[in-house]
Order: C-alpha cells, then sequence, then structure tokens
C-alpha cells in the first residue's frame, strides 16, 4: 500500500513540477498541436515558425514553442489542448483538422485564440466562426486537371485513391468528380478505410484501365506511396502527387500546394495576433490559392512523357 | 498554482468521461469473461448519434439517451451472433464492430463537428441553471462526475440484485447457471446489452465535450477500457473494501494522468506512447508485488 | 417417475469414430428409488445422465418425466426440476462469489431472476441452519468466496445447492471420486441424509462399488451401453460388494482388460 502511495504521489509531483514551470514563464507561449509526423504538417509547421520570424518576432523573446504531436490519435490531441489551456498559453496552433477541432474545444473556456492549418474544408469543420482563424489547403484540383491533360492530352480516366474517414478527402474527391468533365475526365474512385487497403486499391484501379492516377493528400495513401509507385511503374502508369515530396519520391509531377508556404502564411496571421494588430475572430480563414507546378524529369521519361513548355518553365525540378 | 490545478481538473474530467467506457469493458470482460471488441464500434457510435441530433437540434440530454439505446442495439447485436449463431466472443465482437464502422459512416459522414451556438449537455440550460457561474472547464468535471458516480451507483445497485447476481455467475461459472435452470446465453446477452450501453454513452460524451465526430475515434478504445480495468482492479486487489466499479473509474483517471504526465514532461512528441508504456508497467509491476508476496506465504 | 424409451445414441455418425452406444436402451426410475450405477468407463453411464439432463441429443428414443416427453427440451429448462452435482467440485458453485451469495443464487432457481435484492436477509438463517446439519462448519463461512473453501466444502455446498428448491430428480455424477477418502465419506453421507430427509428421487453414479452397494434401493451394472445387472429392494439389500466385484471382473476380461 505504502509503495502505491508513493508512486502516485511521484507521479503527482512529476507533472506539478512542469506545470508550475510552464505557469511562472512571462514571456508569451505558443502552443504547436501537430496531430501526427507527416511531412506536409511538418512543412507546414516549420513554415509557421519562419513566419513568425518574417514577422518579426524572436523566439525567447516575443514568444516560446510548446510543440506537441498527438500521434494520430484524438484523445491525446484532447489531453494535449487541455494542457495549453491550463497552461494559460496566449495561442493555439493546430496543424490537420482533429488537432484543430481539439484545440477549439478546450480553448473556449478562457477563449485562447486559435490558428489552424492545414484543414482542407473549415466551414466543414465548423471552425470557420468564433475566436479562431487559419489557412486552408484546399487542393487546387483545376490546376492539377489541367496540368495532367496537358501531359497526358489522350487521357480518359484518372484513378483516385482515398481513406473514407478523412475529411480532407472526402471534400478533395467532390471537387474531382465535380470538376473532371469539364477537362474531359472520368474519374474512378475507390474508397478505403484503413492504409492496408491501398495497394489492393491500386490492383483494382489498374485492372480497371485509368490512365493515371492522382493524389489527394490522404494520409494513408502518401505514407505507403513507395509501394503504390512500385506498382503503377511496373504497369506504366504515371502518378500524379498533390505535393512536392511525393514528386520527390517518384511521382511524375503536381500542381501543388507549397506547405511550407502555407505554413508561413499561417505564421503572419499568429504573428498579427500576437502583437494585438487584429484578432483571430475577426481575421476570416484565408485559402492559399497559390501553388506550384513541381515535375520529375526522370519520372516522366520513364513513362515517355513530356511536359509542354509552357509549364516547363515554370516547373520545379523535383526528381532526386 | 492555478494552472496545475486547471491540470488535473482537465485530466479528470476526461478520466471520468472515459470512465463509462471502462465500466462497460469492465462489465464484459471482467463479469462476464467476454473480450468484447464491438467496443471500438459502440464507442463512435454513440458519437454519431449525438453529434447527428445535436446538429438537428435535439435536446443534448435526450441525445444521450437515443446514444444509450442505439449502443444497446449494437450490444444485442454481438449477443444474438454468438449466442444463437454460434460464433466465438472474439470474432462475434469484431463482426459488429466491422460492420459499424460502415454504419458510423452512413449515420454521420466521415466527420461532423457541432458549432459552439449548440448546446451541448455542458451549457444547456439545465446545467447552466445549477452549475453556470463555475467556468467551462469545471462545469465539465462537475457534470462528467455526476454521470460517473449516477451509472457507478445504478450499476452497483443493479449487482446486487437477483438479475445482477445471476450476471455475475454466468462468468464465473456458465454451468451453474445452466443448472440453475436459466438460458447462460440469454444472460451473456444482456450483458452484452448493458455493456454496449455505457460505451456508446462514453462517446457521446465525447461528442458533447469534444464537439466533434469522427468516424476513426473507435480505433483503440477497447484497448484503452481493457487498460484501465486491469490498472483498476490490480491496484485495488487486496483491498476488499472498494468496489470493482470504483476502481475501473480511478483506473481511467490514472490512465488520462499518465498521458498527462508524458505531455507534461516535456520530452520528445514521439515518445508520448513509450512513456505512457513505462507508467503502466510501473503501476503494473507494484500492483502485482503485493499479490506475489501473498502467495509466496500460502 | 424418469422413463427412458428405446433410446438411440450414436457417437460421431458418419465418420470414421462412429459408435453406437445405446440401440433401444430401457429404463424406468420411479419416484422415490435411489438408483447406483456402475461399470466401466466408456460402458455409457456418463453418457446416459448426460441424455437425462440434455447435455447431448439423441438419436432416436424418448426421455419421459411423468409421462411428459422432455426429449426435444432445451437443457437448462430440464434443469428445472433436476438437481445435478458434478464430480468437480469447482462446477458446482461460483469461485469468485461468496457462499452466502453461492445458495441466494440456488434458491431462487425456478423463479424469475428480476430486480428483487440478490441477498435475501430473511434467509439467512435457514441457511445456516442448513449448513450446520452438515457438521462442516460451513456455517461461519457465509462470506467467504468460494473459490477459498476445499473441494470436500464446495462439494457439501454444491449439494445444498442443488437441493435447496423443490426437484423431482437429484443426479449426482461420481460425486465422490475427486475427493479424498474421508471427505469423501462424510459427502456420501450427508447425501444420503439430504435424500432421505427430502425424500428425494436420486440418480447416483459411481466407481464406489461399496457407496453402490450400501446406499439406495437400486443397483445397475453397465457395459457397452447395456445393463448387464440389476439389482433391487431385498435382492439388493442381500448383495455384497464381492458379488458386484465379480460380475465387474468378468465383463472386463472378455473385453480383453
Amino acid at each position: 500500500m505504502m509503495k502505491k502511495i508513493i508512486a502516485v504521489a511521484v507521479i503527482l509531483a512529476i507533472f506539478a513540477t512542469f506545470a508550475a514551470g510552464c505557469g511562472s514563464k512571462k514571456v508569451p507561449v505558443i502552443g504547436i498541436s501537430q496531430y501526427g509526423e507527416h511531412a506536409s504538417l511538418d512543412n507546414c509547421r516549420e513554415g509557421f515558425l519562419q513566419g513568425l520570424k518574417e514577422a518579426g518576432l524572436e523566439e525567447g523573446k516575443d514568444f516560446v514553442i510548446d510543440y506537441q504531436n498527438a500521434g494520430f490519435d484524438d484523445s491525446i490531441a484532447t489531453q494535449i489542448a487541455q494542457t495549453f489551456s491550463a497552461n494559460n498559453v496566449a495561442l493555439m496552433v493546430g496543424i490537420a483538422t482533429p488537432a484543430a477541432i481539439a484545440c477549439f474545444a478546450a480553448a473556449e473556456d478562457k477563449d485562447i485564440p486559435v490558428v489552424f492549418s492545414a484543414i482542407t474544408d473549415p466551414v466543414m469543420a465548423k471552425l470557420d466562426k468564433g475566436n479562431i482563424t487559419g489557412t486552408s489547403d484546399k487542393l487546387p484540383v483545376d490546376a492539377q486537371l489541367d496540368l495532367i491533360r496537358k501531359i497526358q492530352p489522350e487521357a480518359k480516366t484518372i484513378g483516385i485513391i482515398y481513406t473514407t474517414s478523412e475529411p480532407n478527402s472526402v471534400s478533395a474527391i467532390a471537387e474531382y468528380e465535380e470538376k473532371a468533365p469539364q477537362y474531359g475526365f472520368a474519374i474512378e474512385s475507390i474508397g478505403v478505410t484503413q492504409q492496408s487497403e491501398v495497394t489492393l486499391a491500386v490492383d483494382t484501379l489498374l485492372s480497371k484501365g485509368v490512365d493515371c492516377f492522382s493524389n489527394l493528400t490522404d494520409n494513408n495513401v502518401v505514407g505507403v506511396l513507395p509501394s503504390v509507385l512500385e506498382k503503377t511503374n511496373a504497369a506504366g502508369i504515371p502518378v500524379y502527387g498533390s505535393e512536392v515530396e511525393q514528386v520527390k519520391i517518384g511521382c511524375v509531377a503536381s500542381a501543388g500546394i507549397d506547405y511550407i508556404a502555407l505554413g508561413i502564411q499561417t505564421g503572419k496571421m499568429a504573428a498579427k495576433i500576437l502583437k494585438g494588430e487584429a484578432t483571430a475572430e475577426n481575421m476570416p480563414y484565408e485559402t492559399i490559392t497559390e501553388f506550384n507546378y513541381y515535375i520529375n524529369s526522370a519520372a516522366l521519361a520513364e513513362m515517355g512523357l513530356e511536359v509542354p513548355a509552357e509549364i516547363a518553365e515554370k516547373a520545379i525540378e523535383s526528381g532526386q | 498554482m492555478g494552472s496545475f490545478f486547471d491540470l488535473v481538473v482537465g485530466t479528470v474530467t476526461q478520466g471520468l468521461i472515459y470512465a463509462l467506457l471502462s465500466l462497460g469493458v469492465y462489465i464484459t470482460y471482467r463479469i462476464l469473461d467476454f473480450p468484447d471488441l464491438t467496443v471500438d464500434g459502440s464507442f463512435p457510435l454513440g458519437a454519431a448519434v449525438a453529434a447527428v441530433l445535436l446538429t438537428r437540434g435535439v435536446s443534448p440530454y435526450l441525445t444521450l439517451i437515443v446514444a444509450m439505446a442505439v449502443g444497446a442495439l449494437a450490444g444485442l447485436v454481438t449477443g444474438v451472433i454468438h449466442v444463437k449463431l454460434g460464433v466465438r466472443d472474439l470474432l462475434a465482437g469484431i463482426i459488429t464492430m466491422t460492420g459499424l464502422f460502415s454504419i458510423n459512416l452512413q449515420i454521420a459522414g466521415s466527420n461532423l463537428a457541432v458549432d459552439r451556438a449548440t448546446d451541448t449537455i455542458f451549457t444547456a440550460a439545465p446545467t447552466m441553471a445549477l452549475f453556470g457561474a463555475m467556468p467551462l472547464i469545471y462545469r465539465k468535471l462537475v457534470v462528467s462526475l455526476i454521470l460517473a458516480v449516477v451509472f457507478k451507483l445504478i450499476l452497483d445497485a443493479y449487482f446486487s440484485t437477483q438479475s445482477g447476481l445471476l450476471l455475475r455467475a454466468v462468468g464465473d461459472n456458465s454451468t451453474l447457471v445452466t443448472t440453475l435452470a436459466k438460458d447462460k446465453g440469454s444472460v451473456k446477452i444482456l450483458g452484452l446489452v448493458i455493456s454496449n450501453t455505457l460505451v456508446a454513452l462514453s462517446g457521446a460524451v465525447v461528442c458533447h465535450e469534444q464537439r466533434a465526430f469522427n468516424s476513426t475515434m473507435g480505433t483503440g478504445q477497447v484497448v484503452f477500457g481493457l487498460a484501465t480495468v486491469i490498472i483498476g482492479t490490480t491496484l485495488f486487489k487486496n483491498l476488499g473494501f472498494v468496489k470493482g466499479t470504483t476502481a475501473v473509474i480511478i483506473g481511467s483517471i490514472l490512465y488520462k494522468a499518465c498521458i498527462q504526465v508524458a505531455i507534461s514532461l516535456g520530452l520528445p512528441a514521439n515518445l508520448l506512447k513509450l512513456i505512457t508504456a513505462v507508467l503502466f508497467l510501473i503501476i503494473l509491476v507494484l500492483g502485482n508485488r503485493r499479490k506475489s508476496g501473498v502467495n509466496a506465504n500460502a | 417417475m424418469l422413463e427412458l424409451r428405446d433410446i438411440v445414441k450414436i457417437y460421431n455418425p458418419g465418420t470414421i469414430t462412429e459408435m453406437c452406444l445405446f440401440q433401444g436402451f430401457n429404463l424406468t426410475v420411479a419416484d422415490g428409488d435411489f438408483l447406483s450405477i456402475v461399470g466401466s468407463n466408456g460402458s455409457g453411464k456418463t453418457s446416459l445422465l448426460n441424455i437425462i439432463c440434455g447435455s447431448i441429443p439423441v438419436e432416436g428414443g424418448q426421455v419421459l418425466i411423468n409421462g411428459e416427453d422432455i426429449t426435444k427440451m432445451k437443457e437448462y429448462r430440464r434443469y428445472g426440476r433436476i438437481g445435478r452435482v458434478y464430480q468437480n467440485p469447482a462446477m458446482g458453485s461460483c469461485p469468485n462469489l461468496t457462499l452466502l451469495e453461492n445458495l441466494s443464487l440456488a434458491d431462487n432457481k425456478g423463479r424469475p431472476f428480476g430486480l428483487k435484492k440478490g441477498i435475501n436477509k430473511a434467509r439467512r438463517e435457514y441457511y445456516r441452519e442448513q449448513l450446520a446439519a452438515l457438521g462442516l462448519g460451513l456455517e461461519d463461512k457465509l462470506e467467504v468466496k468460494m473459490g477459498a473453501l476445499s473441494g470436500g466444502q464446495r462439494q457439501a455446498a454444491a449439494l445444498i445447492m442443488a437441493t435447496l428448491t423443490p426437484i423431482d430428480f437429484l443426479i449426482l455424477d461420481e460425486h465422490t471420486a475427486a475427493l479424498d477418502p474421508k471427505t469423501a465419506e462424510t459427502i456420501m453421507e450427508l447425501t444420503d441424509k439430504v435424500i432421505r430427509e427430502k425424500k428425494l428421487t436420486a440418480i447416483m453414479v459411481t466407481h464406489n462399488l461399496r457407496y453402490a452397494v450400501e446406499y439406495g434401493n437400486r443397483l445397475i451394472m453397465m457395459d457397452k451401453g447395456q445393463i448387464v445387472l440389476e439389482k433391487a429392494g431385498a435382492e439388493k439389500e442381500a448383495t455384497t460388494v464381492a458379488d458386484v466385484l465379480h460380475i465387474f471382473n468378468e465383463i472386463s476380461i472378455e473385453c480383453g482388460n
């Protein structure tokens, strides 16, 4: 019994120490809650820190960062956000929808401002009203469809794999299906529930004779991209990525969002709030509309594809 | 220290909300001796139902009741699959859980958020009338405490009835139940129904608290439930006066506390789960030490 | 009154291990009989009990209680008027419930298990009396968990539990086989006492030839699904263990044991 009391006391003492430490800081704390480790989300966070710097704020003097990673676990995201609230952070940053939702819920009591990033549909997530703002990474679907049409003038079907439970993917698919006919495409899509089903979905789409694949910013698909590319390369079918990291790994091209740029934009918005120049309440969220063309010349050559000059001039070579 | 107190309040609140899930798993795993994976499906089911009803303007308290009713149905399905169709306990739960994943998507889509303008059980008029003076964080604690205590007391009262005693018997020695001229299958089904009612309730309350449903929120909840039941019952094994229901509520709070410690320690974020695992190990080893002491002397 | 009519029992029908145990087996047990069944392993003694209780199905024939055909009745329903004590003392009670809770459960047999209090405080004295009559000190152990009691104590409790509510038959399934000689003796005496006092009809399967001879008013020996020896009434009174053992060895030799 004694041992148990000691154990519980030790546990309480540990987090008392750290809680006490956090509470006595005078420099405003920015609590960053990232849903999980992921190339796009990491880029976003790095861009955010850069954005604060570009807005003239100095780490250590004007703010300190408390970065927490929820490991793709919703209940951990909840506790992280509650920790931020308990520690009276000046600002909460939620990267990806579940983290942002958790932050917004925890921020309600003390009305702590929340800034989100990398959320495709803030309206659906009910994060568009209140003391919250941020940046949306809506996929430049038009640009991607246009790019595919220019590289593969004869193509008819685009295959897309997505996870049925990822909000970003669900709204992106809807947009693809709406806009594809305008570019003369039909979409063949397969929804999966977990990562292990992705490679099977690839086989199915290949057997249906799609002319190419296009990626959404879907965690499950992007997570197993190398094995997807193995199959599509063997079949001679090109894959268009949604972001530069994917093109680096082997996708032929992408009209993609620069997540670092997205992060920088977010950082600048946060800086305004910290400086008192604006409140999250009064700042509508911003959707990044700029995109870049990324190409992987080696991958294109393997597929026997060429990029028309108008795009090649603007494109960023990303092959490794 | 203001922030330390807030940390404790937040952690305990989470522990109490999830304690409802732990109570549900306690019934199936500990009392019925039935590892029930339905939980991974019935937990988000409760949340899905609550989210849809809240966004349609249904009274927050009513959403809890409907969630419980639907959870009961889920338990019933698993029970019937196991008892009447003869499928193994583990598999019966998996079948229901898998089916529920699709059903949850049908009910609420992949994600459904509830905006701040909509009242939840933490902000609705009756709650405000009683606890409106408190800040939201403390109000959440009080409401969660009331829910956990009320359902704990209901369960305790139930276990002291003839029906409850029979339920305890079926997990302990189902042959005896047959010899008592009762259908052990029906008793098991009842246990599954009660359990999943509580689990769905837990999911609904989480939805109220987070103002969101997402279709993957059930993943791993059965593991959470089992961990809290084992932690709670191991720690209080030799303290007979602490009822099982109390032990698992404490187990749930302890689990959340371990995660909170890991977060507050400020170590690299990726180590969060490892740290949590180490803390569990410490708790379980301390709990078992006492037990092995008794065996050595026996 | 129990009647087994033309029972046919085939194990593993249609497979290589198919074995026909009973081919038209008949047995009648009258009210008030205390029947002992002996026989070697595989003779069909336990199958017989299981057929009566409904634990295993039959391929042909009927089981009748007081003229009512219960052949198709589910096992748990049959136990409404049947009490059973198993060979394994652990099977007769719930190890993690207390003696009092186990007795309370048994006391409610035949009635709905609803939302009334599980333990009826008023009956506590009655349980103490019943347990005290066993002379094993159990009346002081009402709050002890069954798992902490010895095999003999659990079996004694199981006996009380099986006979707490009115039953038509008491089935004793080698219920002393797992106990040490002294405890077995105690339990056997208790069994006899309970059967006499409550005027029960009992069927006891046992390996112990002495018990079969000394207790009860009927004795049958089974071999390969058939009755090879039957003694009742005065004839049984006169039978000795030696007589029974003699026949037992004969049939065993025939089988090549």
